[in-house]
């Protein structure tokens, strides 16, 4: 049945897409590597960019897995198997780190004595901000994140084969703690590796903001992957246009809570009009970038908000991949946003490399994923949900041992 | 097809054997749903213990009316605000009851849209719950300003001299944004109970009765094309009161944070403040569910899954809040300013360090119990914990407000604030008015709601099959 097939055996061609892509994205990698001798400097704020993007893809495909264990409902049926091997992409994403930790003297300005000594708001911060507690609290993070993707992946696999009810229990427990450290690990991150690209500058709303752009951009990139693989059984009969409506309306609340963080932290700083606040948005005035925020306002929050109000383009696959690939891209705008301003004060600079990297870097991403994916079946067995929400379309076909 | 589309989670405990709890007892029928119901309403015989509570609520009622008077006639001097403490139990108690509000309109309307059938036989008495608690909240800005005969100036009236609310300042969204939640929950909540008071209307045996519900029920016949008509309205009601759960408290929490006041001026908090209302409005349904399911022998219908949910959702909105607390002090260390810096450390060490630990161990170190399930199970444990957690939501107000204020920028300004006797009787009475509402509605309306608990019987389900 096709229930136990891999997806490599449903689409063959998989193989085929993952060397495209992986190749892809080295061919990017190399030719960026030019810009490296370059201009190191812009290299690694595009690097870095690039980085923020796939890590989100897999660390966003980890929370929503660890959601769905606490939660239940039929969308993670549908999207287990494949948030799963979106999460299994973190040992490589862990290993992309490395260029980031030998850039840090071009990407972040704290590292340099002389700068924090001439400082005294960054030498009170230096307890923080240096180098090895730095290094160190990067190994925490990753440590914590491949420990829960790994215990996860193991677990739902051998739920595949054995159905042991002992393990969705296991996975729910794991998951309640790991949600939890998971937030804070991503918090910290983010302060760490974007925030303190201005070090002066701080946001007690920015971990949440950060969070919730990985959990848009892996739903998107979700998204647009399940209705591609609804051309064949089995998720043609699994992703249903009811779930699809529910995985696109999980996507539109991303948009919703984005929009409303965004927003909440711009009142908040514009209305105060700190002197170590304000900077962070006056960097944004400067000339080019106002029309970068209009950008982000129509096509990460207006846009998609009023496309997915409607009921038809969220049950409409090809509709709403279209909408899922607009969010895609609007959220590498909104990281670009982020992070690029920081090292052109003066004013707007796309370099080639902030678009080279992020493609690269997307692609390989994207091969690894699609390595991932091909391993496994691309719905769950044995899951104990798996009859209530798909029992009706799969009510003859043999699922799993346990039955 | 309508099965399937509705969430796991609600049926589901993953772990077979391990006694799911249910959303309604086994047994019941059509029939025993509505006389259970509407028997506490129309037949059963009042206790004795009920008269005794009502007049004890109304007594404290009777206290702050007393109160407001007093206040009236001598003006705001006679609670303890006073420079530089110029907000203090007035406003505390405001956030508080306003964030209470929130769990009802979250139960009514995000859980509705969200397919959560669970919702349905607590849903009722939580908006019944939002709108007192938004009563009591409103008596706190109204009279705060003094003059409350001239409270009509908050809004953008037309005048010959031209004078207009300041606009950028969010205290005249909050009118906005308060008035307006006011209105949509009084009319969700109407409109929920049209069908029912129709029931009440057909089964009262008293002259008055049956003209009063007659009259409420707005001539309610249960036709296809009422029900047709009804289902639209209230689905687009609730779609009207979602986006307001996140909106009322985030225009509350920018009184505060548009501010540069240290303990103020901070980003997280639009989101932190939505999740403490959420969180302190699940702990006052416990906290009201706990004992009203004993009373009233409503067991069968407030299960042990409604009480285990609602616990799950305090620990994790309890959580939230948490995380608030811990950003906001790595913030004020991280941030470098002195005054935040200071601020912190005021807080923790200052001279109302009681109850800043006290809101820690509320919020964030008791609930944590939360976590095992013998705890959830335990209905007394539940209760103390909603109790404690609403204290602890209580303390958390007044150690933002009081807290920043009572020491700013310049030492020479510094105060204390203490409370009055008048600070303590207007902030009881309100509580005395709260359970005087809330005794009059279980006692005249129906508490569940009768016709959705009937959709959620076996025999709805039976019925459903046939109909696709």
């Amino acid at each position: 049945m096709a229930l136990r097939e891999t997806a490599e055996q449903i689409f063959p061609e998989l193989a085929q897409k993952q060397r495209t892509f992986l190749l892809a994205g080295a061919a990017g990698l190399v030719l960026s590597a030019v810009g490296y001798t370059m201009n190191p400097e812009q290299f690694f704020s595009s690097y870095l960019l690039a980085y923020m993007l796939v890590l989100g893809l897999t660390l966003g495909a980890l929370g929503f897995v660890m959601i769905h264990q606490l939660s239940g409902g039929a969308w993670g049926v549908v999207a287990r198997q494949s948030l799963g091997a979106a999460s299994r992409v973190m040992p490589v994403v862990t290993l992309l780190f490395i260029p980031i930790a030998i850039g840090m003297p071009h990407l972040y300005e704290w590292t340099h004595a002389d700068v924090v000594n001439a400082d005294p708001i960054l030498r009170g911060k230096a307890a923080y901000l240096n180098t090895s507690f730095f290094l160190v609290r990067a190994a925490i993070y990753f440590i914590v994140w491949n420990g829960l993707v790994f215990l996860l992946n193991k677990w739902s696999k051998e739920q595949d084969e054995t159905g042991n009810l002992e393990l969705p229990l296991r996975m729910q427990r794991v998951s309640a703690g790991g949600l939890l450290l998971h937030v804070l690990c991503v918090s910290f991150a983010a302060f760490d590796w974007v925030m303190s690209r201005d070090p002066h500058w701080f946001s007690t709303i920015y971990g949440a903001l950060v969070l919730v752009g990985q959990g848009l951009v892996a739903m998107a990139f979700q998204i647009i992957v399940l209705a591609w693989l609804a051309r064949r059984k089995p998720m043609s009969e699994a992703l249903t246009p009811v779930y699809l409506g529910d995985l696109a309306g999980l996507m539109f609340a991303m948009v919703v809570l984005w929009a409303y963080m965004s927003f909440s932290q711009y009142l908040i700083i514009w209305s105060g009009n700190l002197p170590e606040e304000i900077m962070w948005y006056l960097h944004r005035e400067q000339p080019g970038w106002i029309p970068l925020a209009i950008v982000l306002v129509v096509f990460h929050f207006a846009a998609p908000f009023f496309l997915l109000l409607m009921r038809g383009i969220k049950r409409n696959p090809s509709l709403v991949t279209k909408v899922a690939m607009l969010v895609i891209v609007a959220r590498v705008i909104d990281l670009f946003w982020l992070i690029a301003p920081e090292t052109h004060h003066e004013g707007f600079v796309l370099s080639w490399m902030d678009l080279v990297l992020p493609a690269a870097m997307f692609a390989l991403w994207v091969g690894l994923y699609f390595q991932q994916l091909r391993q496994r079946p691309l719905l769950p067995l044995n899951d104990p949900q798996f009859e209530e929400a798909l029992g009706p379309a799969f009510a003859h076909a043999d699922h799993g041992t346990a039955h | 097809m309508a099965q399937s589309n509705q969430p796991l989670a609600d049926r589901m405990e993953p772990v077979a054997g391990s006694g799911t709890p249910i959303v309604i007892a086994p047994g019941h029928t059509f029939a025993s749903v509505t006389d259970k119901i509407s028997s506490i309403v129309l037949t059963q015989r009042t206790p004795v213990g009920y008269y005794i509570a009502l007049l004890t609520a109304a007594g404290l009622a009777g206290l702050l009316l007393m109160s407001l008077s007093y206040l009236v006639v001598k003006g705001i001097g006679i609670w303890g605000n006073n420079i530089p403490v110029g907000w203090a139990f007035d406003i505390t108690n405001f956030v508080w009851w306003i964030g209470i509000g929130h769990a009802g309109t979250l139960i009514s309307a995000i859980l509705l849209l969200l397919k959560q059938t669970w919702r349905t036989s607590i849903n009722r008495f939580a908006e019944a719950m939002t709108l007192f608690a938004v009563a009591c909240a409103g008596i706190f800005p109204l009279f705060h300003t003094g003059r409350p005969w001239l409270a009509y100036w908050l809004f953008p009236i037309p005048n010959t001299m031209s004078v207009w609310p300041q606009f950028r300042s969010p205290l005249i969204w909050d009118v906005f944004a308060v008035s307006t939640y006011a209105t949509v929950s009084a009319l969700f909540w109407y409109v929920g109970l049209v069908p029912d008071v129709a029931t009440l209307r057909d089964r009262a045996q008293g002259k008055v009765a049956q003209r009063i519900y007659g009259m409420m029920s707005l001539g309610w016949r249960g036709s296809a094309r009422h029900w047709h008509r009804y289902e639209t309205a209230y689905l687009l009601l609730a779609g009207l009161s979602t986006p307001l759960v996140v909106s009322v408290h985030s225009v509350v929490s920018f009184d505060f944070s548009v501010s540069i006041l240290p303990g103020w001026h901070t980003t997280i908090f639009p989101p932190y403040f939505v999740a403490g209302a959420i969180y302190s409005g699940f702990a006052m349904v416990l906290t009201l569910a706990i004992p009203m399911r004993v009373v009233y022998g409503l067991e069968d219908f407030i299960t042990m899954r409604h009480l285990q949910n609602m616990a799950k959702v305090m620990l994790l909105t309890g959580l939230i809040v948490a995380y608030g607390y811990g950003v906001e002090a790595f913030m004020a260390w991280y941030g470098g300013n002195y005054y935040e810096g200071f601020m912190m450390l005021n807080r923790i060490n200052g001279p109302y360090w009681p109850q800043y630990w006290a809101l820690i161990f509320c919020n964030v170190i008791f609930p944590q119990l939360l976590w095992f399930k013998k705890i959830r199970m335990n209905v007394p444990m539940l209760f103390v914990i909603s109790i404690v957690v609403n204290v602890g939501m209580w303390l958390e107000r007044f150690v933002i407000i009081v807290l920043s204020l009572h020491r700013d920028f310049l030492p020479s300004s510094w105060g204390m604030f203490r409370p009055t006797f008048w600070d303590w009787s207007t902030y009881v009475g309100t509580i005395g008015l709260f359970l005087t509402l809330f005794f009059l509605f279980v006692r005249l309306l129906p508490a569940i709601s009768i016709f959705e608990m009937r959709t959620i019987v076996p025999e709805a389900k039976v019925q459903e099959g046939h109909g696709h």
